[in-house]
């Protein structure tokens, strides 16, 4: 397999059940692959860091599942090698690490800074790459979290989004807890799930317990955000507090990822899937859908996916897109095929298929 | 006391397959492997002292079934670290 990747080529950072891949292509037509990387192991997540485009972060177990999890890293033509330490809960909580779900980098103007989401939920924070860790302890240890439970996926911190503004500002997302906010670095958290449904529980709009999915800021730039629920679509503008349920116009209010335009404001992808209890593409057809007004309007896109007898899904970090102009955007489903659309969503192309499960499908610019 | 490293932490103990120590408990077992290689520890037990599920530690032939920590050791015991059958 091509390992040589050439300086520009959007990369798409593929972790799968058994490995990671490190799809490449300077015209985005014509594509190589690199890897599998981690060979064997469940690659959660994996990402180029865009800060530099070239070192790879990637989510895996430590050799292979019993040893714990770990933290990989290295240049994107090299097999990552597990840093020494991985994040761990501090001593005496009765805690432990089972899973690192996410790696996202930090502000640019700290450009060794990653945070890791994990599994029971928790935000840790590294500042020398990975080789020591940080327990976010007010979140870590909130006052709600013995009151926490897990849904269907675990418990886990799966979306943590850094403020490109102000580095001292995150979201983070919490299957079956929640969304969190912190304004002053992670010393504080407000818990922001106004307007979020929570079907599952006797109180439909509770403080907390709703169970996000996947957050995404909206590329306004102003602070908005998108959401992908267990119930529902959402937006939340500049200045915070409630949700905006957008769900309407959308063939279901359940569906685990959601992509953002990185550049043209109030505009994103989503895959709804026929809903919690069967969890495929309704009517045997895989669709992304995009809306360019905050989910005022959805419009679906089919031309290139499968179907109808398609009876696949696409999970919570499974869907990205690059910055290229126009932009491509990128599904990577539980079945292991890899579509790419050139055209900001509008036609697609499988780029590869027979690929183990596919967790996470992340974009980057090779430099 | 032989400590038999499996393949998978020998990124820890720069290759070597087997580790000679002297402790009298599992418990000082680990923290005398940690000393020597740090991390290692990490990959047997978690941050809370559990074992790790799906890891396993023989004193001979004999699979430990109480609290690793506290089991005991004796001179010439040999420690084997091994993964159990598990996976998907």
């Amino acid at each position: 397999m091509a390992r040589s990747i050439k300086k520009g080529s959007v990369v798409v950072a593929v972790g799968t059940k058994k490995g990671g891949f490190l799809f490449h292509s300077p015209d985005r037509k014509k594509w190589s692959v690199a890897g599998p990387f981690m060979e064997g192991g469940a690659v959660y997540h994996m990402i180029l860091d865009p800060r530099d485009g070239r070192t790879v972060y990637a989510s895996a177990p430590m050799g292979s599942e019993p040893w714990g999890p770990a933290i990989y890293r290295g240049r994107a033509e090299e097999e990552p090698k597990a840093t020494q330490a991985f994040p761990k809960f501090k001593e005496g909580s009765d805690l432990s690490v089972s899973r690192i779900w996410h790696i996202e980098p930090g502000p640019s103007e700290a450009p060794d800074t990653i945070y890791a989401g994990a599994e029971p939920a928790a935000l840790f924070r590294s500042d020398d790459r990975g080789d020591t860790w940080h327990d976010l302890g007010s979140l870590n240890y909130h006052p709600t979290r013995k009151e926490w439970q897990p849904g269907g996926g675990g418990l886990c911190l799966h979306s943590v989004l850094v403020d490109p503004r102000n580095a001292r500002h995150l979201i983070v997302g919490i299957s079956a807890v929640g969304a969190f906010e912190t304004r002053d670095g992670g010393r504080s958290w407000t818990m922001e799930n106004r307007g979020v449904r929570a079907e599952f529980l006797p109180n439909k709009y509770p403080e907390w317990g709703q169970c996000v999915h996947k957050l995404a800021w909206d590329a306004s730039g102003d602070g908005s955000l998108f959401q992908q629920n267990h119930c529902g679509t959402y937006h939340r503008g500049p200045d915070g507090g409630e949700w905006t349920e957008v769900t309407k116009g959308l063939p279901s209010d359940f569906g685990f990822p959601i992509a953002v335009h990185p550049r043209q404001k109030h505009t994103a992808f989503v895959a709804p899937l026929v809903g919690a209890g069967n969890r495929v593409f309704p009517k045997g057809q895989m669709a992304v859908w995009k809306t360019t007004n905050r989910g005022k309007a959805w419009r679906r896109s089919t031309k290139g996916l499968p179907g109808p007898g398609a009876y696949l899904g696409v999970l919570r970090e499974g869907m990205a897109v690059d910055e290229a102009d126009p932009i491509g955007v990128y599904a990577g489903t539980n079945t292991g095929q890899l579509f790419a659309s050139r055209d900001e969503g509008e036609s697609w192309k499988m780029i590869s298929d027979f690929l183990p499960p596919i967790f996470s499908v992340t974009t980057g610019i090779a430099q | 006391m032989l400590v038999r490293i499996p393949p998978a932490l020998r990124s820890y103990t720069d290759g070597q397959d087997e580790v000679v120590l002297e402790t009298t408990d599992v418990a000082a077992m680990l923290r005398a492997l940690e000393a020597s290689f740090p991390g290692i520890r990490d990959r047997v037990v978690d941050e809370a002292g559990r074992r790790r599920p799906y890891v396993n530690v023989f004193v001979n032939e004999e699979l430990i079934r109480a609290s690793l920590p506290e089991s005991k050791l004796n001179p010439g015991d040999v420690v084997h670290i091994l993964p159990s059958v598990a996976g998907g």
